[in-house]
């Protein structure tokens, strides 16, 4: 049986042949893999790039405190970037699910239309939502925009759900079942990780205090802004936007302050991208 | 004549849209080969979400000649005394490689002009068809572009391939960097990899062979065949709206349907959650054993059917509906009621606050209309102050199609009022998606206060539909208004009841008033009068003045319907067109019969006597048609008024008194219509 780990060593070695670089996860928290500077800063501008690394997600919102079978507040992604997309990029993509360990012979795979969108990034794309067997476990998107910025070339991100895979791999009701590695199973790593972090972002989180911590990290992603310190301010932008998922999972806004939230990080990821733009202007060789 | 094939290969289309990009495709061709000269026969078009694809069939050779005048000079620049060209007619001719005995004189207008017949002879139909293409590319509307290489394109999704056979032979097309050939593509898992067409005709076939059906037909009817076995397996009966049909449609190239069984602890949900769980994205489609969810549901699978598709679809199911039950079970951790002072959070339209505003303002226009329709205001009040509470559920925001229905599966369960559930439930009718109106009062009543509320706010910040511009749906929900009013048969002043709300609202934007509401709903009321049968010169008549109880103008309008043909009305009609326009400019109403001076005047007089108390009365209790009947009684008096007596005498007094007095008639008859509107031709009567 294909573990857990199997699947993200499966993939690395998948993309590694495709000659992606393979880099860790980053390590501020962040509500998916797009937001990773490897993608973020590494879809602009015109060098191809190609990368490949596996992301814990956080969606406070998406808690359900371990009990649900697919919901997480944290879970797991496989994402990778193709700068520029090669013009066999879906059957690439199916080939990994067969080196993965899936027959797709013996399954119903659907490209569904669903075009991506964040925006706190400034970013859209066009593309798919990969249906297997009616579960949802990727979400392909050929990028057009980053930070507000068109691209050129355009780049192709694939987000692999790794829990959902995992489950039809072993054949799991509950993503809580699954074998991570042998004698390990997901849920003695996770479950009560989740049930404190729900309880953490729906009953216990400061609604005042994450304000604060809001207002000090917008501060400091424009003071860095202001000296030129790109990716420092990036990191400032994803503690916002981790903290406006906070306070949005903690129910603490109405509609218009969300709004008025989401403007805030997407003016600072706005100004990121367009400061990282300009120094590749500068310089070909600055680096992702 | 050889045939034109042409498919374009594209990286999977959105289901819903690929069928109408098709027939979009047909189109441009049509258009394309019309432009170009090219005459051709029956165009057969073919699609799936990853090809679009026409045969054309008897395609000409070669495009028709092009035989055209063109102008020149006029012939005073053109032509010098002597008649001999000018330098600016030879430059006209050697243009066009002519010689001077060409030349024709025309008149345009007041000049005359040299003219020139070009002839361009057509050119090779195979020669045009990568213009064409391109063409025809570039005119397919898409909801969205993206670009996905750096040639230029922009399309829905990538081209990957084409196909373009003239006859048996290959056509070097080129769209960006892919380049036309005989080679399409298989089905992507059961016969991956190109498949070579030796001509157009082969397209179907081969296709059917490489497990791609490419004719929509075929698909529909595969589907069709599973959905009739299932049914007739079970005993049970698909619950298929439009829009999942023609996503199923477009879905897949090879359809396999695919039939699971819902865990039978999820039967349990309420019946709509089911069917929403199940139609979400389009993915599965219920039955229904007669009002109940049948435990089976069925998916069409791209090309591979078998066991371990169902135990998927199986688990994506169960998933999902455990997730609606644990919706349902955390909504149910509080009443309905307690949810109310959460749409305070909730805001859908900025710029008239928020969701609890808007059941403040419901609550008030539900108030004025309990009273003028006579029904309970404790319960109809119960039921605003509830109706919008569901869209701070859980599974309301999971399935914004629940709203209303949640609430009134909630509101039940809490023990409220049958007649406040159900009110709730119903008040979202009708939706976007269907006709269907409430069907008890209070559902009608508290339909109508959401629908006018909303048409009312959106129009005063701005949202005024224009044109086929109505991103909010504010027509929709006029027409909605309209609707209630004339199928519930709801008695009710709305101009009255909009100036009596006007206050609720902020400030309006420039230009939006209570004014432009009104008019907006009588605009929606006259189409419908129309739709409903009535002439257009009937609803003029009905409508002047325009009257709040559009119920009442629909009730006239059928009266007035119904009198037509008939002389009495011709000559009433012809008469009060006098009167009114005698009248027009006389404001005063009071007279003393006791100046009359005519006989014809005091037998005007007395027959309006005789009619005027029960006319008035007729048209209090809305029979229209019976103070119809009552007033043309008149219609001897008035001819006879009309013959015998000078309305605009010298006698000031007498002259004021007269006018005063048919003013009055005037006015009687204007409760019912002004009948001055009718058109009343013989052609008009008979033909309309």
């Amino acid at each position: 049986m294909k573990r857990f780990q199997d699947l993200v060593l499966g993939l690395h070695d998948y993309w590694r042949g495709q000659g992606c670089a393979l880099v860790d996860p980053y390590d501020v928290e962040k509500g998916a893999g797009t937001f990773n500077p490897a993608t973020f800063f590494g879809v602009l501008g015109p060098r191809p790039w190609r990368v490949a690394y596996v992301e814990p997600s956080r969606r406070p919102a998406d808690g359900r405190y371990g009990e649900n079978p697919i919901r997480f507040g944290k879970h797991h992604q496989y994402q990778v970037i193709l700068k520029p997309p090669p013009a066999e990029i879906q059957d690439l993509y199916l080939q990994s699910l067969e080196e993965v360990g899936i027959e797709l012979r013996s399954h119903d795979v659907k490209f569904s239309h669903d075009d991506w969108e964040s925006p706190t990034l400034g970013a859209w794309g066009v593309g798919w939502q990969v249906w297997l067997d009616a579960l949802e476990i990727t979400q392909f998107t050929y990028f057009q925009q980053m930070g507000g910025v068109d691209l050129n070339p355009v780049a192709v991100e694939l987000t692999y759900g790794l829990e959902r895979i995992a489950m039809v791999l072993q054949g799991k009701e509950s993503a809580l079942d699954l074998v991570w590695a042998d004698g390990v199973h997901y849920r003695d790593i996770w479950q009560e990780k989740e049930r404190q972090f729900s309880i953490y972002h729906f009953e216990q989180a400061s609604v005042d205090r994450a304000r604060a911590m809001f207002d000090l990290a917008e501060a400091e992603a424009k003071a860095c802004l202001g000296a030129g310190l790109v990716f420092p301010a990036y990191d400032h932008t994803l503690r916002c936007s981790h903290l406006f998922n906070t306070l949005d999972a903690r129910g603490a806004l109405a509609t218009a302050e969300r709004e008025s939230y989401i403007a805030r990080v997407r003016a600072l990821a706005r100004q990121c991208a367009e400061l990282y733009s300009a120094s590749l202007e500068h310089d070909a060789q600055s680096p992702r | 004549m050889p045939n034109l094939l042409v498919e374009l290969g594209v990286e999977d289309l959105p289901a819903q849209e690929a069928g109408l990009l098709a027939e979009a495709f047909r189109a441009a061709w049509v258009e394309g080969l019309r432009q170009a000269r090219i005459a051709h026969g029956e165009v057969r078009l073919y699609w799936t979400l990853r090809r679009l694809a026409v045969l054309i069939l008897d395609v000409a050779d070669k495009q028709a000649d092009l035989v055209e005048e063109v102008r020149g000079p006029t012939v005073a620049q053109g032509l010098d005394p002597a008649g001999q060209p000018t330098p600016a007619a030879q430059g006209f001719l050697r243009r066009y490689g002519a010689s001077p005995e060409q030349l024709v004189r025309k008149k345009v207008g007041e000049k005359e002009y040299l003219f020139l017949r070009a002839e361009t002879p057509g050119r090779p139909t195979p020669e045009l068809v990568s213009d064409i293409l391109g063409q025809v590319f570039r005119s397919l509307p898409c909801s969205k572009r993206m670009v996905w290489d750096d040639s230029g394109l922009a399309f829905l999704r990538p081209v990957r391939w084409i196909v373009c056979l003239w006859g048996s032979k290959a056509l070097p097309v080129q769209l960006g960097q892919v380049r036309g050939g005989r080679e399409t593509q298989g089905h992507r898992f059961l016969k991956p990899g190109p498949v070579t067409l030796d001509t157009g005709e082969a397209y179907v076939d081969a296709l059917r062979a490489a497990y791609v059906l490419v004719d929509p037909e075929e698909r529909a009817a595969a589907i069709r065949q599973a959905i009739t076995s299932g049914e007739r397996e079970h005993g049970v009966q698909a619950a298929l709206d439009p829009e999942l049909w023609a996503r199923m449609v477009g879905s897949v190239e090879w359809p396999v349907g695919v039939l699971g069984q819902i865990p039978r602890e999820s039967l349990q949900l309420p019946p709509p959650v089911v069917v929403a769980a199940l139609h979400e994205e389009g993915k599965f489609l219920p039955f229904l054993r007669g009002k109940e969810i049948a435990p089976q549901f069925l998916g069409i699978a791209e090309g591979v059917g078998g066991s371990t598709v169902r135990a998927g679809y199986e688990r994506v199911v169960s998933i999902r509906l455990r997730d609606a039950a644990s919706f349902f079970e955390q909504d149910r951790s509080h009443r309905l009621a307690e949810r109310v002072p959460h749409l305070k959070m909730i805001v859908q339209e900025a710029r008239l606050g928020t969701v609890w505003d808007r059941v403040e303002r419901i609550r008030a226009y539900s108030r004025a209309l309990a009273r003028a329709l006579g029904l309970d205001e404790a319960i109809l009040d119960r039921a605003a102050y509830l109706c919008k509470a569901d869209l701070a559920t859980v599974m309301v925001r999971e399935f914004p199609e629940l709203e209303g229905v949640m609430g009134g599966v909630y509101a039940r369960l809490d023990g409220e009022p049958p007649a406040v559930a159900q009110a709730v439930e119903e008040h979202v009718l009708p939706t976007a998606r269907g006709d269907e109106l409430p069907q008890s009062p209070y559902g009608g009543a508290l339909s109508l206060a959401d629908k006018l509320d909303f048409v009312a706010g959106s129009i005063r910040i701005g949202e005024m539909p224009t044109g086929s511009r109505d991103p909010y749906g504010v027509r929709r929900r006029a027409a909605a208004v309209v609707r209630l009013v004339l199928e519930k048969r709801m008695r009710v002043d709305l101009f009255a009841l909009l100036e009596a709300m006007d206050g609720l609202y902020p400030p309006a934007v420039p230009g939006a008033t209570v004014q432009d509401v009104r008019q907006f709903l009588v605009d929606r009321l006259r189409g419908a009068l129309v739709e409903r049968g009535l002439t257009h010169d009937v609803v003029e008549a009905v409508l002047s003045p325009p009257r709040g109880d559009f119920l009442g103008v629909w009730e006239r309008g059928q009266a007035l319907s119904g009198m037509r043909g008939g002389e009495e009305l011709v000559s009433l009609a012809v008469g009060l067109s006098r009167v009114r326009n005698i009248t027009r400019e006389h404001p005063g109403r009071s007279y003393d019969p006791r100046l009359f001076e005519e006989e014809a005047e005091r037998q005007l007089f007395q027959a309006y006597q005789a009619v005027k108390a029960s006319a008035h009365k007729a048209v209090e209790r809305h029979d229209f048609g019976e103070a119809l009947r009552l007033l043309l009684t008149l219609r001897p008096a008035i001819d006879r008024y009309f013959d015998e007596v000078l309305v605009m005498c010298e006698d000031g007094a007498v002259r004021a008194n007269r006018l005063s007095f048919l003013g009055e008639i005037s006015d009687c008859f204007l409760e019912v219509a002004d009948l001055g509107k009718l058109v009343l031709s013989s052609k008009g009567e008979q033909g309309s």
